[in-house]
């Protein structure tokens, strides 16, 4: 048989701009070798350099994004050093973590249909091939559907579809699992056994569909891969994952003791929805939160949990109802005053070159400090978020920006900071901490999160939005 | 946001090919600056409106207008009516206020621009975009062009609701406790450049991806393109061809004045 | 690793131009500033501005003339999308040759003023005066009048804001510099 994937010595290290220290390898020396019709998972934690790598095999890295590269990948015998990405398009296809970076076009029939002009196939097979790949996932009904209206579950199902119709004999797959369904887990997990080629699977949670179903199971850790039998990655990664667990401290807060509350909230969105013309309401019988408190919102996606937060920071307004804090109701501006909110996404907030300059323009916001004094702060702020304060915010990883992000807010001091998918690309250790931190000061924290592990973990109470309501519930249901 | 431009409704003008309803707007756009009777302009702005009316609804039809109305209303009030010497109409003691040649040339002018209004607009509710792209290539724009343009509506609904996010965040950090309500100018100037930044730092990140992913998709192979989409006119090209020339020459013979 | 430099170069290309002029759309729709002249200002202009200084005449040309005629097409307007695609296109390569005049490929360094002054009125003059040509055909020279101070002010705003918008980019957002071919 032949060897389908041969990995040697592979390391990566990304260009650095600004910092002081030289970068960190990303990759060290990975080595994996796989035979033709294999099914392998490679579990690792975010930022592990599950992406990085999976770029490196179809060609794309370090060719768009600057940095070192050794080692040699070979696919199908061939040594791809050598090749471009259109080249090795019909032996390896790459399902991206986050489909909104391969999407390309403005309907889900031309998404199919793209890469298929590409490798030139006649027009009829080629309007077949779209029609099975579409018809497969789902998504036929929506084949006129722009992508950018479609809910992230869709958008991932119509880029299996394209690989599906693509049907080279390497999959590469970034976290494919995440945000499907549970029919839809089944489906992939059964195209991908039935597939007749090599299925590389990278995931950051170990989820049932992987139980005795691949023929390799890796771990990447410190930079290098490592191939056990499935009990012992499992085990394995188990451990990297609990030291990641630290008990949330319980602390006793003798600063100042706020209160939020809502009573009645009637929410009405427009929802931008291609499933139902209904404008989306959201209805809050309840919802409370005190200083030092750690809440978690939890729900399947698109339940409204952005929806609730807007309003309780002030963006969007209410309909019906009143939210009060400390005794008197407070609506706009005065919200957007106390309440804080960390978007998913932490680069809505990075327009200045270092770090230095992100923290203390938070400072001029609030308070006229002296030149030392603001400096002290930045410093000791910078230290507690292990951010480099010469480092260029836009370029630095994942992480380090979701850091920045808490560290900005850190330094705003307000009372309640609600937290929007803080567990989706960080480690649980890095999330904890960041909570640990911002409670600091007393802050109320409400954790949104889709994880009931997570919220088991780091929330006291927890509230869940089903059907349009948000109600009270046992934390990590 | 939507970027679509296509509105939805019956008639011959979905069915007109895109490629011949191109010429035909051209050359209706080329012909209201020839020698035209007025009475011409304004059947062929009633024809429009007529057809926009068919096409849609009422009040769909009357949108174009609403759009140019500032507009309509500046040329009322700014087109001089006293030059061109001629017939005097109106007249303000010694001083002429209205001359006949003034409203006709106001006339034309209105006339004109509902008339260019209606016929570019009516294209772009009858012609989904995927089909004016497929026009544009025919008439010889490049695949490269073409894909430049399919990529670029592609990314306007990610950069605007980025571009909201950017807002919403950068209000939610600069919002201090001394503010009062923010008042329009000079705090909307100091939000500017941040915002901008931020949101073209984000728009620049993408293209690395964008780049990625077009060659991981096979932009630029050897292998030549094939095509997924393609126009096809019932009843022939030809045929609509003919029709797209003899609308504007009929209406040429009826209505010019030579 | 073989040189593909010129084939890196479609794709980067084609996304770079694609990305800019979809910014410009957004810009041209959304991003609006009120005036002390009452009515709103666009900052399509600054993106184009930027676009010039940064990338050269073919990317700001395309940016801004196809940029700002999507943004007329989507908002209604579609009578003006084949004259802004003109006039801002315009507007954007003559920025960019007189502000890159000597400079290849790459960032201008700290650009020489006056050539900044004079491809910012140059600007100016193609827009608010491109505007007023063909809003003269289209309705008429006296009415199209009106539109000039505000269309000036509008391109004027943008070619200053594009530049400082350009220098806080190349800081924030080093990578950008291999984006100018």
């Amino acid at each position: 048989m032949n060897t389908a994937l041969d990995i040697a010595d592979l390391s990566f290290t990304y260009r650095r701009y600004g910092a002081q220290a030289p970068p960190d390898p990303v990759l060290r020396a990975v080595d994996l070798s796989l035979q033709e019709g294999s099914k392998a998972l490679i579990l690792g934690l975010p930022d592990s350099g599950k992406s990085t790598l999976s770029k490196i095999l179809c060609a794309l890295v370090p060719r768009h994004f600057d940095g070192d590269l050794a080692g040699t990948v070979r696919i199908g015998g061939t040594d791809i050093s050598d090749c471009t990405p259109w080249e090795l398009m019909t032996r390896v296809t790459l399902v991206a973590q986050n489909p909104q970076e391969q999407l390309l076009m403005t309907t889900c029939a031309d998404e199919v249909a793209f890469p298929l002009e590409s490798l030139g196939i006649e027009r009829t097979a080629l309007v077949d091939r779209v029609r099975n790949a579409l018809q497969r996932w789902g998504l036929y009904s929506m084949a006129q559907v722009n992508p950018q209206e479609m809910s992230g579950g869709e958008r991932k199902r119509l880029l299996l579809a394209v690989t599906e119709a693509v049907d080279a004999p390497l999959w590469i797959m970034d976290e494919p699992f995440d945000d499907l369904d549970e029919q839809w887990r089944h489906l992939l997990l059964s195209r991908i056994l039935e597939k007749k080629g090599t299925v590389v699977v990278f995931a950051s949670r170990y989820l049932d569909e992987f139980r005795g179903n691949f023929d390799s199971y890796c771990h990447l850790l410190g930079g290098t891969v490592g191939c056990k039998s499935e009990e012992e990655i499992v085990v394995e990664y188990d451990r990297e994952c609990d030291l990641q667990f630290t008990p949330m401290q319980e602390e006793l807060y003798e600063l100042a003791d706020h209160t939020l509350r809502c009573r009645n909230l009637s929410i009405v969105h427009p929802r931008r929805s291609v499933s139902s013309d209904q404008p989306f309401s959201l209805s809050v019988p309840e919802f409370h939160i005190a200083s030092g408190e750690v809440v978690a919102l939890v729900g399947p996606n698109g339940a409204g949990k952005s929806t609730l937060s807007r309003v309780l920071c002030g963006l969007d307004p209410l309909v019906e109802g009143s939210i009060t804090i400390d005794g008197s109701v407070i609506a706009g501006k005065g919200l957007q005053t106390r309440v804080g909110y960390l978007f998913q996404n932490p680069d809505y907030g990075i327009f200045l070159p270092t770090v230095r300059d992100e923290l203390g323009w938070s400072l001029h916001q609030i308070r006229h400090l002296g030149a030392q004094e603001r400096e002290q702060m930045v410093s000791s702020c910078a230290r507690l978020f292990h951010l480099d304060l010469d480092d260029n915010p836009a370029m630095m990883g994942y992480g380090a920006r979701k850091q920045l992000q808490a560290a900005v807010y850190y330094l705003l001091d307000r009372p309640f900071v609600i937290i929007d998918e803080l567990d989706s690309g960080v480690t649980y250790a890095a999330a904890f901490e960041i909570v640990s931190l911002l409670r600091k000061n007393g802050a109320a924290i409400v954790i949104i999160t889709h994880d009931r592990t997570f919220a088991r973990n780091i929330a006291q109470r927890q509230y869940t939005i089903a059907g349009g309501v948000v109600s009270p519930s046992e934390v990590g249901v | 946001m939507t970027t679509s431009t296509f509105v939805a409704g019956r008639g011959f003008l979905y069915i007109f090919d895109a490629r011949a309803k191109l010429f035909t707007v051209l050359l209706l756009c080329v012909m209201v600056f020839l020698p035209i009777r007025q009475i011409g302009l304004w059947t062929l702005v009633a024809a429009a409106f007529l057809s926009a009316w068919y096409a849609t609804d009422f009040k769909q039809a009357l949108q174009p207008i609403k759009t140019i109305l500032f507009l309509l209303v500046v040329m009322i009030l700014f087109t001089p009516l006293t030059y061109r010497g001629g017939e005097v109409l109106v007249r303000l003691g010694e001083f002429p206020l209205v001359t006949k040649e003034a409203l006709v040339n106001l006339n034309i002018l209105v006339a004109r621009f509902l008339g260019i209004t209606y016929i570019c607009t009516l294209y772009m509710w009858t012609t989904p975009m995927a089909d004016i792209n497929l026009a544009l290539r025919w008439y010889g724009l490049s695949y490269h062009a073409a894909l430049v343009l399919t990529l670029a509506f592609r990314f306007v609904p990610y950069i605007a609701d980025s571009f909201r996010m950017i807002q919403d965040s950068h209000a939610l950090r600069s919002a201090t406790v001394a503010d009062g309500e923010r008042t329009g100018g000079r705090q909307r100037l100091a939000d500017v450049m941040p915002t901008v930044t931020a949101a073209l730092v984000v728009a620049l990140k993408s293209i690395p991806h964008l780049a990625m992913s077009l060659e991981h998709r096979g932009l630029g192979r050897d292998t030549k393109r094939t095509s997924y989409r393609r126009l096809v006119a019932k009843g022939g090209l030809f045929t609509h061809l003919l029709v797209s020339v003899m609308i504007p020459t009929v209406f040429w013979l009826v209505f010019n004045t030579l | 690793m073989k040189s593909t430099d010129s084939s890196k170069m479609t794709a980067l290309r084609i996304a770079l131009m694609a990305v800019l002029t979809a910014t410009v759309v957004v810009f041209t729709l959304l991003v609006r500033v009120p005036t002390p002249i009452k009515g709103y200002i666009s900052l399509c202009d600054v993106v184009i501005t930027f676009s010039a200084f940064l990338f050269g005449p073919w990317v700001a040309a395309i940016a801004g003339g196809l940029g700002t005629g999507i943004a007329d097409l989507i908002g209604g307007y579609a009578q003006w999308a084949p004259l802004s695609f003109v006039i801002h296109g315009a507007q954007g390569l003559l920025i960019a040759v007189i502000a890159r005049s000597g400079i290849k490929t790459g960032v201008p360094g700290d650009a020489n003023i006056l050539k900044l002054v004079l491809a910012g009125v140059v600007g100016m003059v193609v827009m608010a005066g491109g505007y007023y040509i063909a809003g003269g055909v289209l309705y008429g020279f006296e009415a199209a009048l009106v539109e000039i101070p505000l269309n000036l002010l509008q391109s004027g705003v943008g070619v200053v804001l594009g530049i400082a918008v350009s220098r806080a980019v190349l800081k924030a957002y080093p990578p950008v510099r291999s984006l100018s071919l």
